[in-house]
């Protein structure tokens, strides 16, 4: 048989595959179309089984199904976030979201996995906003399955320093600091959790040495938002106390921050910090958004800033 | 000696020729994108966790890919041959039935060993491109110890084979590897039931199978944990001390067999 007619042979069997093969896929939309949707809470249910009950039939990939619940994890608090019809989110509490599912995932991970680090710390930064005691407890059971993680100890004084528990604060970083090979700064840490636990000084340092020394980018960009806000409540406070001078001198509200921008050349920041103007020539947060004047001739963060407003 | 070596090492290079001639290799392509893919994907979804998840995913990978490799090989070993009556001819020639199953089996060993370390290639590059690379050459002696697993699950297939059908032998060694993995868990399982019928059947799956968890280190491998020697040493005793003896079962049993 010729080329040609073996193609016509197989042309009406190939013509069949192609009909078929587009009818399944007008079918698909079809019944996706009118497939009832499952209940709203479906996606919260507690499929998963519990990590402790699965080690030892796991083929020895115990590792791998840890990896598994933390991928979970990032998932289900990432879905949460971008799904929710709240209109302000404050990120100090969480519980609005209904993320009741991070923590047994959170645990699963770490039974699965107890040396598995990189879910105590998540843990230990977002599940206060959710449910504090779980937060202190999966940071514990990290100490207690890593004692030689000296930054175990610092998120469980941080969580405890949230809380304002500022003994027990000073006791984890205590501990923490003698674990071999520590850093330095949580013996410092220590110090001012008994001296000055609830300053916003204090606050700035904790997140600045998150920021600084961690190492779980997650982590880090919380702590960098977290420090940056506090230093734009720093100079907020510096920028409202000027403009009240302002309106005491010339009786009005300036129309621009820029106006005021002269005064704050004495102005004086904690740490010497300079205030600092954006490309525009606006006066700017310590992420480079401009600072906005409200009605109330008061200064607020720019509506666009990634920085907390809680 | 040295002829009945040489003879065995025929057997086994045919083996192998034969995996290669069924493109058993062609596996390490699906492999090999499933590595890419993680390796991509994975920075994405595990927040930073990409060279630990690359280690667990690409060594479990790595041992499933090897036990299905091992298993639908090794249990056609000596059924095919029958069914082709090409064992005819190789008993014509000076093989005694026993060199043939020892040549088999290495024949599928080196199958399983170029197999793994191509795979293991695979995962240390792609560890090096995420940069772990520490883990790139840590994962090395976790991956020997898949290789040890490997070839006890080839003698139990050749086992089964040599006195059942290829599909009751396949199934029955996939029971032999969830029981091998399980028999710990198991066994503690039932030490807290209190039966003493159940422990005692326990016991004796614990003991008389081949005991597979004692291969098991991928979990600590993705923390950059290497074996000490003594525990690379006693597991690989074990694994031979188990080939030796299934192999040495499948020859008694293939002795008697009558292929007419």
């Amino acid at each position: 048989m010729t080329r040609t007619g073996k193609l016509r042979e197989s042309l009406p069997i190939l013509c069949l595959v192609a009909a078929g093969l587009i009818s399944a896929a007008f079918l698909t939309a079809y019944i996706e179309r009118t497939k009832p949707p499952l209940p709203e809470g479906f996606g919260d249910d507690d499929l998963s089984m519990q990590g402790a009950r699965l080690k030892g039939f796991a083929f020895g990939m115990e590792g791998l199904l840890a990896d598994w619940y933390w991928i979970r994890t990032l998932q289900y608090v990432g879905d949460k976030l971008v799904n929710t019809k709240l209109e302000v989110l404050d990120l100090e509490d969480l519980r609005p979201l209904n993320p009741r599912l991070v923590e047994p995932y959170l645990r699963n991970s770490t039974d699965l996995d107890p040396h598995f680090m990189a879910p105590y710390s998540y843990g230990a930064i977002v599940l206060p906003s959710i449910d504090k005691q779980k937060a202190i407890e999966l940071t514990q059971k990290g100490i207690a399955n890593n004692p030689d993680a000296w930054r175990l100890y610092q998120y469980l004084g941080y969580i405890f320093w949230k809380l304002g528990r500022y003994e027990e604060a000073s006791e984890a970083y205590s501990r923490g600091a003698q674990v071999p090979g520590a850093a330095k700064f949580l013996n410092l840490m220590a110090a001012a959790m008994k001296s000055k636990g609830g300053s916003r000084e204090t606050a700035q340092a904790i997140y600045r040495q998150m920021y600084e020394e961690g190492d779980d980018t997650n982590i880090k960009y919380a702590a960098l938002l977290r420090w940056q806000q506090l230093m734009a409540l720093d100079e907020m406070e510096v920028i409202d106390a000027t403009l009240a001078e302002f309106r005491e001198k010339r009786g009005r509200c300036p129309s621009t921050l820029r106006e005021i921008v002269p005064m704050l050349n004495t102005a004086r920041l904690p740490d010497d910090r300079d205030f600092h103007l954006n490309n525009n020539g606006d006066l700017a947060d310590p992420r480079g958004d401009a600072y906005q004047l409200n009605s109330s001739c008061k200064v607020e963060l720019n509506a666009a800033s990634p920085l907390p407003k809680s | 000696m040295q002829p009945l070596l040489r003879r065995i090492g025929v057997i086994a290079k045919n083996t192998f020729r034969e995996a290669v001639r069924d493109r058993i290799l062609y596996n390490l392509v699906l492999f090999a994108l499933l590595i890419i893919a993680g390796a991509i994907l994975l920075g994405e979804l595990t927040d930073g966790q990409e060279a630990r998840t690359i280690v667990n995913l690409g060594l479990a990978a790595m041992l499933f890919f090897g036990a299905f490799i091992a298993v639908l090989v090794g249990v056609g070993l000596v059924s095919k041959e029958i069914e082709k009556r090409t064992i005819y001819a190789i008993f014509a020639k000076p093989v005694t039935r026993s060199e043939f199953i020892v040549g088999k089996f290495l024949g599928l060993a080196v199958t399983l060993a170029v197999n793994v370390v191509v795979m293991g290639v695979g995962v240390s590059l792609a560890l090096l491109y995420v940069g772990g690379h520490d883990l790139a050459w840590s994962i090395w002696p976790a991956v020997f110890l898949i290789f040890m697993e490997l070839t006890v699950v080839t003698a139990v297939a050749i086992l089964f084979s040599s006195f059942s059908s290829p599909a009751l032998s396949a199934l029955l060694t996939f029971f032999v590897f969830l029981i091998g993995h399980f028999s710990t868990s198991l066994r503690e399982v039932a030490q807290g039931l209190g039966s003493s019928g159940a422990k005692f059947f326990f016991d004796a799956i614990y003991f008389l199978l081949p005991n597979l968890s004692h291969f098991s280190f991928a979990t600590n491998a993705s923390h950059g944990d290497v074996p000490p020697w003594t525990m690379l040493l006693g597991s690989s005793a074990y694994a031979i001390v188990f080939d030796i003896v299934l192999v040495a079962i499948t020859v008694l049993i293939f002795r008697r067999r009558n292929f007419k």
